[in-house]
């Protein structure tokens, strides 16, 4: 009974904090290029307010930059349970253009924290973004909340 | 009070670390820490092919990824002493106007969003979707577009879609004074952004600011006005204002969009027939080219074998802006939420300014360019 309303609630408020962790911009841009009216983002209860601390989903973007090395991990700690991270772009998946020899990147992300879920694209358009968010986010937000337990 | 922002906090979009010295309300001073984004791509591109290296020029910003790949060309050009056919040159102008345009909505709704003006972010983010649109339409994509290749662009645009960005073009000019009127007369946004901020010409000349930044401290400097194609084929005049605060940052933006709108539709009215591509021999040797970026001046410094890139070095302008920014324009604000608004009125692209780390002989000391106080 608790379980199926925290389910419900969670659907439907999604709180996104996003991590730009050394890419070019042109993902972050893409998101918010969803709060534009034409996507709506805040329709679907999502929002985004780079605020890890209140963040149920963690959208990563770029490529782990030295700096980034340890405070990736650090701001993953810091977001509550259940938390779902969505990889957006090529960078944090492969390093994109950027994973050559002699650059400072260190890709994949998912050496340095879990990843729950992963979008290509340099930049993956809006409305796929919107799509992997509403796809991945609800559904798993419950799984890894029930685990827990 | 020392105030510690981000590197991700509510108030910045991208990663960076702001310590603010607060007195009450007040800000003393501000320190700014980068390196959150630095990915060494000169360093990547060193010893590359031309056809490598330019789609890491594309990524050196996502947000104004159009003119580094159009200076990246434009200096291989300059040492092949070749220049790109008239139609590709043309085309060029256009995806660079229609770029800047969706920049500059992008920097206005981003000021709007730290004064908490939604309505107006709001629209500004509506007003730049169809801009998108049209940059979709011409080249394919929306943020990294490939579109420049040494010797011209990558492909012909057809007539029905520059007949499609010219309506789209009417239709933005037709509903855009609305805003403009909005913000210049809203007496709320007036109180958080007129006589807040405030930099003179000669600060504005002492932090090398550059671009709607310098424009809007009166420096009358757009490179626009020497390049060969603006020159030579267009009519164009450069927009500035005199009173220094981030009114007339936005306003000089604000102004800056008509102008590109007419830039566009002279292109798409005057576009002569013909190649888009030139075969260009590059040889030996080392070139130079800067252009005008929404946000002020890019520089690329290029050194060739004739093959490979032997060395390269990319100014930007965001690091100029913000150094102008945390020296002179914080030292007149009177809130921590003032210093946020001004912070955005700069227009600060961080992806952009990370080019230079700083390291002692055995690599073991780093510290990244552009770590200072005001005072
Ligand atoms: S995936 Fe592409 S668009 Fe996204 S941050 Fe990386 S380089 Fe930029």
């Amino acid at each position: 009974m608790l379980d199926a309303l925290k389910d419900i609630v969670r659907k439907s408020s999604i709180h996104v904090c996003l991590v730009n962790s050394g890419g070019c911009n042109g993902c972050d841009i893409e998101v918010v290029a969803l709060l534009s009216p034409r996507y709506d983002l805040e329709q679907y209860g999502i929002y985004v307010h780079n605020n890890p601390r209140e963040a149920d989903v963690i959208l990563v973007t770029g490529a782990v930059t030295e700096q980034w090395k340890e405070n990736l991990r650090r701001i993953y700690t810091k977001a509550p349970e259940p938390k779902v991270v969505v990889a957006l772009g090529n960078c944090p998946i492969s390093g994109d253009v950027f994973n050559q020899e002699g650059s400072s990147v260190n890709a994949p992300v998912s050496d340095f924290i879990p990843v729950d879920a992963e979008l290509s694209g340099c930049p993956p358009r809006p409305s796929e973004i919107l799509e992997a968010i509403l796809a991945v986010a609800p559904g798993a937000i419950a799984a890894k909340g029930r685990q827990k337990k | 009070m020392i105030l510690p922002l981000g590197p991700i906090h509510p108030g910045l979009k991208e990663p960076l670390r702001l310590k603010l010295k607060t007195q009450g309300e007040k800000v003393i001073s501000a320190e700014i820490d980068y390196g959150y984004v630095h990915r060494g791509i000169e360093r990547i591109m060193e010893g590359k092919t031309w056809q490598k290296a330019i789609y890491l020029a594309e990524r050196v910003c996502g947000i104004c990824s159009y003119i580094h790949t159009q200076t990246f060309a434009e200096t291989f050009e300059k040492i092949s002493g070749e220049q790109a056919p008239l139609r590709a040159q043309y085309l060029r102008v256009l995806t660079n106007e229609l770029d800047r345009i969706q920049s500059h909505l992008l920097a206005n709704s981003t000021f709007f969003k730290a004064i908490e003006h939604e309505t107006l972010f709001m629209y500004m983010l509506a007003l730049r979707e169809p801009v998108m649109d049209a940059i979709e339409l011409l080249t394919g994509n929306r943020v990294n577009m490939g579109w420049n290749v040494v010797g011209g662009v990558r492909m012909d645009a057809k007539d029905i879609h520059l007949q499609q960005i010219m309506e789209i073009m009417i239709k933005l000019e037709a509903g855009y004074d609305r805003y403009v009127e909005m913000y210049e007369q809203g007496p709320l946004v007036g109180l958080r952004s007129k006589k807040v901020g405030r930099m003179s010409k000669e600060d504005a000349i002492k932090g090398r600011a550059v671009g709607p930044i310098g424009r809007g401290s009166g420096l009358k400097h757009d490179l626009r006005e020497d390049h060969h194609t603006y020159r030579d084929h267009l009519d164009f005049k450069v927009i500035w204002r005199k009173e220094g605060d981030n009114f007339a940052r936005n306003m000089n933006r604000f102004d800056e969009i008509p102008q590109s709108i007419s830039l566009i539709k002279q292109v798409i009215e005057n576009i002569p027939k013909g190649d888009t591509r030139n075969k260009v021999e590059i040889g030996k040797g080392y070139g130079e080219w800067r252009n005008e970026a929404p946000r002020g001046e890019v520089t690329y410094m290029i050194e060739t074998n004739g093959n490979l890139i032997n060395n390269v070095s990319i100014r930007t302008p965001s690091i100029m802006n913000i150094d102008s920014c945390a020296r002179y324009m914080l030292n007149d604000v009177a809130t921590v939420s003032d210093a946020i608004a001004t912070y955005a009125s700069v227009d600060p692209c961080i992806a952009c300014a990370e080019r230079v780390i700083v390291a002692n002989e055995k690599g073991e000391e780093k510290h990244y360019q552009g770590i200072f106080d005001i005072k």
